[in-house]
């Protein structure tokens, strides 16, 4: 092995390390816009390895083309890997977490090496791009700007944020989460049986989150309006939105 | 020109261009009935709903653009595959993606009626009311495969070049200007100036295509699950960058066809230049950021980055268009050039590159944007440069290789026929658009109704002359294309 490929084997090795390590240890915990440079680092360590450990080409044809189409739809899939509401979920199931930044680092290093098989300089390009998109991630993909703009993202939500009159109480709204939401979340919101919500409105605005607790997707259970009224809801929300 | 490739190659070669180029056309001609439609409707010939207008809207943007990128990508393939061999199932992979992507498009329109328009601005596809959520997905999915086609296609030229010049270095002609002197001594020769149209297309087209990428999944994604919220002035950033660079990268590539059309009808050379290689390195490097003069009036946006934009926008679109222009019309001048309907497309495109860029620059100004950008000024722009630049290169071309192949000519009254319809059509049709914008009437409305539908009276009347001359154009190729071949090489 030459020197080229035992720094890819080091640098492949730490990127390895950096994306199986804070899940187990739990330290992953991270809010959206984080998470996202969190997975760019990763992404940037598995291009280089990858680009080092596929030789300089000095061939005067490109590669075959196997690796052209290779390295065009890593990056693809790697973003779909990237999707933010979900990052909840891997935070309580830090098994499916390490294996999500796996596949990240995988397809990070096949968009390097199949890029640079294909031509020199192509793993560099279709490196850059996977991480490039995973950096510029952290500004919107996920990442609602402060003052809850999302509310105008469906009507449905409109509606949900405009039902209640007067300011949300975040202060009933804890008795409440304890009554009704802490047996899944955890008593202070970090997760347990369902996901943590620290950092929750980094991922939902303070309507989104009511939207949720209305109509929230499997397997969360439907508290509204059995078990909580619209006011409950809001309040909740409200208590939510601070963790 | 030199030639790397035997004839088989040359053949397999032609094939692939044709295929994009009747494909790009045809659905070119489609998108044209869909603009008449949408301008009568305006000048109350008949009438259309406003949901359908603006599906067909919709649908006329994103298609027209697909339509004559396709078309381009087919001839700069072709150009590159003459340089330095290339795989030509990538290319029908590629080809594939568009004619997919485009059915989806068409799909989610006809059967779906989405109508949040090609630039897709988050939230506004999400906030339709009248077309169903599936409609969007067909339409994010479509984009995507366009996006995901257009990168594989970039990505292929990319690596053809780097490899047939020895890197970026040789690619950009790097040494071929800072290195002038040691560069012509040692007997090199810069790339051809098509290899830079191929070049800038593949380079500003595969980062345009991953700001595209990440917005579109993005959109895909929150489609799926409505709790991934977006930030809106985030998303819009990254929508222009790949929709105003894909659009720009339209008349980059046609512009080939100056470079290698207009020699074998002038019977001169176009050579490479260092002011040639310097003005495309500006559009290099300006075409991506150019897109900022579409966020003036988001007032969120940091200033600085709006004057960027202006300047981007200059230097984007000047050095090339003044450069390559004023080559063209050396190349021409004194040459004893016959006017033929390729030689006569080529020589009209650069004018309406010229007018269209011209206005776009307007356009681009600050002080000038804030009174015309909302208004019909700016479909009158980039109507120009794509209806009567980008067009009438890919038709030029298209004449140049038939008249070529076949040492056919065509009558000097169908000539001045296409001549009228397409030149003094379109000049009537992009007038009003002109006219209209500097009047104030807003873009993107279904209906206009003040000063009322005076200047869509005229755009519908100048489009339907434009269609006319485009069917007689369209009829005199398919002739050119029966004849026998004459064996004239290209």
């Amino acid at each position: 092995m030459n020197s080229r490929r035992t720094t890819a084997a080091v640098i492949l090795a730490v990127t390895v390390a950096g994306a199986v390590l804070p899940p187990l240890l739990g330290a992953a915990d991270l809010p959206t816009a984080q998470h996202h440079l969190a997975h760019s680092a990763l992404i940037a360590g598995a291009v280089f390895a990858g680009v080092l450990f596929a030789l300089p080409s000095r061939d005067t044809q490109v590669g075959h083309y196997g690796w052209l189409l290779t390295a065009t739809l890593a990056p693809i899939a790697a973003m779909l890997l990237m999707w933010p509401s979900k990052y909840t979920w891997f935070e309580v199931h830090p098994a499916g977490h390490v294996v999500e930044h796996l596949g990240l680092v995988g397809l990070g290093f096949l968009s390097g090496y199949a890029g640079q098989r294909y031509a020199a300089g192509i793993g560099w390009a279709s490196g850059l791009s996977l991480f490039a998109m995973a950096f510029a991630s952290a500004w919107g993909f996920g990442v609602a700007p402060p003052g809850a703009i999302a509310a105008s993202v469906s009507p449905h939500a409109t509606k949900a944020g405009s039902a209640v009159a007067g300011p949300p109480d975040p202060v009933r709204g804890k008795t409440l989460f304890a009554q009704n939401c802490a047996a899944c979340h955890g008593s202070n919101g970090g997760g347990g049986q369902g996901p943590s919500l620290l950092h929750e409105r980094e991922r939902k605005s303070f309507t989104l989150a009511q939207q949720w607790i209305i109509d929230p997707a499997p397997p969360m259970p439907k508290l509204y309006p059995a078990s909580l009224s619209r006011t409950d809801v809001r309040d909740v929300a409200a208590y939510v939105e601070q963790l | 020109m030199s030639t790397a490739i035997d004839d088989a190659g040359d053949r397999r070669g032609k094939r692939v261009m044709w295929t994009y180029i009747v494909c790009g056309l045809s659905i070119f001609t489609l998108m044209l009935l869909v603009g008449i439609l949408l301008r009568g409707s305006q000048a109350a010939w008949f009438a259309l709903d406003a949901g359908v207008f603006y599906s067909l809207l919709s649908l006329h943007g994103v298609g027209m653009l697909t339509a004559l990128t396709i078309s381009g990508l087919g001839t700069l393939w072709y150009l590159v595959n003459r340089e330095t061999p290339l795989n030509e199932g990538v290319a029908y992979v590629a080809f594939s993606l568009f004619v997919g992507g485009v059915a989806a498009v068409i799909v989610s329109v006809v059967v779906g009626h989405y109508g949040a328009l090609w630039t897709m601005l988050y939230p506004l596809p999400f906030v339709g009311t009248y077309w169903p959520s599936w409609a969007t997905g067909a339409w994010l999915i479509g984009t995507l495969l366009v996006m995901v086609g257009f990168t594989i296609w970039c990505a292929q030229i990319l690596g053809a070049l780097v490899v047939r010049f020895g890197g970026l270095n040789g690619m950009l002609g790097i040494d071929y200007v800072l290195r002038n002197r040691a560069f012509v001594q040692s007997g090199k020769e810069p790339p051809a100036p098509e290899m830079f149209a191929a070049a800038i297309t593949a380079i500003d087209g595969f980062i345009a295509a991953t700001a595209g990428l990440l917005v579109g999944i993005a959109l895909l994604v929150h489609w799926l699950d409505p709790t991934v919220a977006l930030d809106p002035l985030w998303a819009k950033n990254l929508t222009y960058m790949f929709g105003h660079t894909f659009a720009n990268l339209t008349m980059y590539m046609a512009v080939a066809g100056i470079y290698v059309g207009l020699p074998l009808c002038t019977k001169r050379s176009y050579h490479t230049s260092v002011q040639l290689t310097v003005a495309w390195w500006a559009t290099l490097t300006f075409v991506i950021i150019a897109y900022f003069h579409h966020l003036y009036m988001d007032f969120a946006q940091a200033q600085s980055v709006q004057y960027i934009g202006e300047i981007a926008s200059y230097l984007a679109a000047i050095p090339v268009v003044v450069v390559t222009v004023y080559g063209g019309v050396l190349l021409v001048h004194r040459s004893g050039m016959r006017w033929t309907l390729g030689s006569m497309f080529l020589f009209a495109g650069m004018i309406g590159w010229v007018v269209g860029g011209f206005a776009a620059v307007l356009d681009a100004t600050i002080p000038v944007n804030v009174d015309l950008h909302n208004t019909l000024w700016v479909p009158g722009h980039f109507h120009t440069y794509l209806l009567e630049g980008v067009v009438l290169f890919t038709l030029g071309w298209v004449f140049v290789n038939l008249e070529a192949r076949s040492g056919g000519q065509t009558s000097a009254l169908v000539r001045w026929l296409v001549g009228v319809g397409m030149f003094g059509g379109g000049a009537l049709f992009l007038l009003s658009f002109y006219l209209a914008g500097a009047a104030g009437v807003p873009r993107r409305y279904a209906v206009e109704p003040a000063p009322g539908p005076f200047f869509a009276n005229i755009a519908t009347i100048g489009a339907l002359v434009l269609l006319a001359g485009f069917i007689l154009a369209a009829s005199e190729a398919l002739r050119l294309a029966r004849l026998k071949p004459a064996h004239v090489p290209l």
